[in-house]
């Protein structure tokens, strides 16, 4: 299990620097040494998964605002690529419009963190993060 | 909805009142019927005053002349009279005194003489004719005729006007001769038909007047009698237009008159080429049989122009011309009335559809106003929240190397950063007050509070103190306006333990909320600058706040038609009274 769980890779496709050294930095914090890969937006996102310069196991850290490509338009566009569309995503961001939320979840995302309700330094997310590839077997 | 209805009630009314309707046709078409009516009845009722003035003057007309030949009979019969006094024949100086004495010319006027004629027969005739060329030797008996007796006029006075008649055998022509027989014979006084008098130059119609006397001033019985003891007649020649004079010349009457006798002309006006009255067309009209010494004068009577001018009234055409012109003006009145309410009407629509465009604008400019609100402080926020990261960081990296002065300038800049997000958070709420409308719900005042109390995580030192009612009321906003009151009382209050009380009334139309403190007082000449947005009254350095509280407040407790007052004098104490309008749904 614990074998495992340092497998997972965490794809942050993040387009703010802060946010992402926060991330970063938590994991150092909580002694998590898991791999986090960093992309700018879903462009530069899609192109390291097709590339499969990637491994798996795989959960993906998701804002929904971006320049290029939105957080909704890589959700679909994954969503709709056979050999991806298996991949666990997490939404990360400011937004708590309704509207974002459902239209996040209709693309099967195993979570919606709102950026302002996630804690010092998003430790809370972090921490559900590492507690979740603890336990949940995810394809390989 | 209630009120677009009421509005469009109104604005119904107004199409209504635009409008000609049955009701104002109906009123103007009964007061041309008044109208007409007044006319025609003020016209009749002056065509019976006028009938009726017509019908005086006609029977006045008839009378006048029955009483002038009632006055000529008086006068003839006073000569039968005369000479039935004196017992042998009249002379003719006896005659002349007494026609003299009647003073013919004053008291007869229209009567051209008084005389006397003998019935002479033939066997009388020498004898008549010796005694009058006795004391006339020039009197001579004309014309000659077939008749077995003879009727001679002996006398007449006054004699020159008549000298063509002296000697005239009534027997000679057919009107005068059976006429004096009548006279004979009915002992009665006779009229002859029309006839020409010979003493006429103008040959105008005449007619004599003949009254008979007897034997011994006797007034016989009965027809073979009076035959067998005539004497000879009093009479008199007329000139229809001389007696038609005086009293009944034309211009004194106000209607024309024509007399016939048995289709005989008599008398006519029209023949008189002089008359000016002759109404072509007269307005009435009648015909008077009279019945008159043996003859029928048939009189027919007819208004004349005079006539016409005196009755010729305008009250009737006033009454039509003045009833006309109101009702003209009735209706001028309505059309009147009608075109200004249109008017109205189209004013006011132009005035409500320039309304609602700028009542449309006004939404508009105001929804885009708490978007850029809204969105502007959410993204000013990210970056916000990245310094205070970075701040966080630094200290947490560097808290060995970094000198004192600069961990202090750390401090006050995560400090400001957290000023600056409590603002933006502030702006935000600020903006989205009004913008879900909220329903009333059940909500106990006591049990509000408390809840307030523990999130604002006021000290302990502080008591507070609120009804413990249930009210109706949008929970929210109220909740809101509450923590911010408490808010403020707690943090700007200057000493470590203090006293809030909450207290609730309310009436027909408002709630009302009085908060009151014990704390420093906010001094009158600040009350207006408290509620602005942004205003603090004290440096943010020593008391936290954005200065949105109290504009928060303002602004919701407006939303909800109330209103907010200030009341300290500054120097102790605070009270701040908040009306909120009940709302009955």
């Amino acid at each position: 299990m614990l074998e495992k769980s340092k497998d997972v890779t965490l794809l942050l496709i993040e387009d703010d620097d802060v946010d992402a050294m926060t991330i970063e930095r938590s994991f150092l914090k909580q002694r998590i040494a898991n791999p986090i890969i960093r992309a700018y937006d879903g462009i530069e996102a899609l192109e390291l998964l097709r590339s499969r310069d990637i491994t798996r196991p795989l959960v993906i850290l998701l804002d929904l605002q971006m320049p290029r490509m939105g957080g909704l338009e890589f959700l679909k566009e994954l969503r709709a690529d056979e050999n991806l569309l298996d991949l666990v995503v997490f939404v990360l961001t400011t937004s708590k419009s309704d509207e974002d939320m459902l239209s996040s979840y209709r693309q099967h995302i195993a979570g919606y963190f709102v950026k302002g309700e996630a804690g010092e330094n998003f430790l809370d997310i972090v921490n559900v993060l590492d507690s979740y590839w603890k336990v949940v077997h995810l394809p390989g | 909805m209630v009120e677009e209805l009421k509005s469009g009630e109104q604005r119904n009314k107004l199409i209504h009142a635009g409008q000609m309707h049955l009701v104002h046709w109906l009123i103007i078409f009964l007061s041309i019927v008044l109208t007409f009516s007044a006319w025609y009845y003020s016209k009749s009722q002056l065509n019976q005053k006028l009938e009726a003035k017509f019908q005086r003057n006609a029977e006045q007309v008839v009378n006048l002349v029955k009483e002038r030949m009632g006055l000529y009979e008086n006068a003839l019969w006073g000569g039968v009279a005369f000479i039935d006094s004196v017992d042998n024949d009249i002379t003719y100086t006896q005659w002349l005194a007494y026609s003299t004495s009647l003073k013919i010319d004053l008291v007869y006027p229209g009567i051209n003489g008084i005389g006397i004629i003998y019935n002479v027969q033939l066997d009388q005739m020498a004898d008549y004719m010796a005694k009058q060329l006795a004391l006339r030797p020039d009197y001579s008996l004309h014309p000659n005729h077939q008749e077995s007796e003879y009727w001679p006029i002996t006398y007449v006075e006054p004699a020159a006007p008549n000298k063509k008649a002296i000697g005239l055998d009534m027997a000679f022509e057919a009107n005068r001769y059976s006429s004096i027989k009548k006279a004979r014979d009915t002992g009665q006084a006779q009229l002859t038909a029309p006839i020409t008098l010979v003493q006429d130059a103008k040959k105008t119609p005449g007619f004599l007047f003949y009254t008979p006397f007897y034997q011994g001033g006797r007034k016989p019985e009965n027809i073979e009698e009076r035959r067998k003891s005539i004497v000879g007649v009093t009479y008199a020649p007329f000139i229809m237009k001389n007696l038609m004079q005086g009293t009944l010349a034309e211009q004194n009457r106000h209607v024309s008159i024509q007399i016939s006798d048995a289709g005989e002309l008599l008398f006519d006006d029209n023949s008189d080429e002089g008359t000016q009255d002759i109404d072509t067309n007269p307005l009435f009209s009648k015909e008077v049989d009279a019945e008159l010494y043996g003859r029928v004068w048939k009189f027919l009577i007819q208004s004349n122009l005079s006539f016409r001018e005196e009755s010729t009234s305008n009250q009737s055409s006033f009454i039509l011309i003045g009833g006309l012109t109101i009702d003209g003006l009735l209706l001028g009145l309505f059309l009147f009335l009608s075109r200004a309410n249109r008017q109205a009407l189209l004013y006011a629509d132009e005035m409500t559809v320039a309304l609602k465009s700028k009542t449309k604008h006004l939404e508009k400019s105001n929804s885009d106003l708490e978007q850029f609100s809204y969105i502007a402080s959410h993204d000013l926020k990210s970056p916000l929240n990245a310094i205070k990261q970075l701040v966080g960081w630094i200290k947490e990296d560097c808290q060995d190397i970094l000198p004192e002065d600069s961990k202090k300038h750390l401090n006050l800049l995560s400090q400001r950063s957290q000023r600056m997000m409590k603002l933006l958070n502030d702006l935000l709420d600020y903006s989205r007050i009004n913008r879900d409308e909220f329903k009333n719900e059940r909500v106990n005042l006591n049990d509000l509070s408390q809840d307030i109390l523990q999130l604002l995580d006021i000290p302990q030192s502080f008591t507070f103190s609120a009804p413990d009612i249930d009210i109706n009321i949008p929970q929210a906003p109220l909740e809101i306006v509450l923590r911010n009151l408490i808010s403020n009382a707690t943090k700007h209050h200057d000493k470590k333990s203090g006293h809030i009380v909450l207290s609730y009334d309310s009436n027909i139309e408002f709630h009302t909320f009085v908060i009151e403190d014990d704390g420093p007082g906010i001094p009158e000449e600040f009350h207006d600058k408290a509620m602005e947005m942004f205003q603090t009254l004290q440096s943010r350095d020593k008391v936290e706040g954005s200065g949105m509280g109290l504009a928060m407040i303002k602004r919701i407790v407006e939303h909800y038609q109330g209103s907010i007052a200030i009341d300290s004098d500054g120097e102790r104490g605070t009270r701040v009274t908040i009306k909120w309008r009940l709302n009955t749904q």
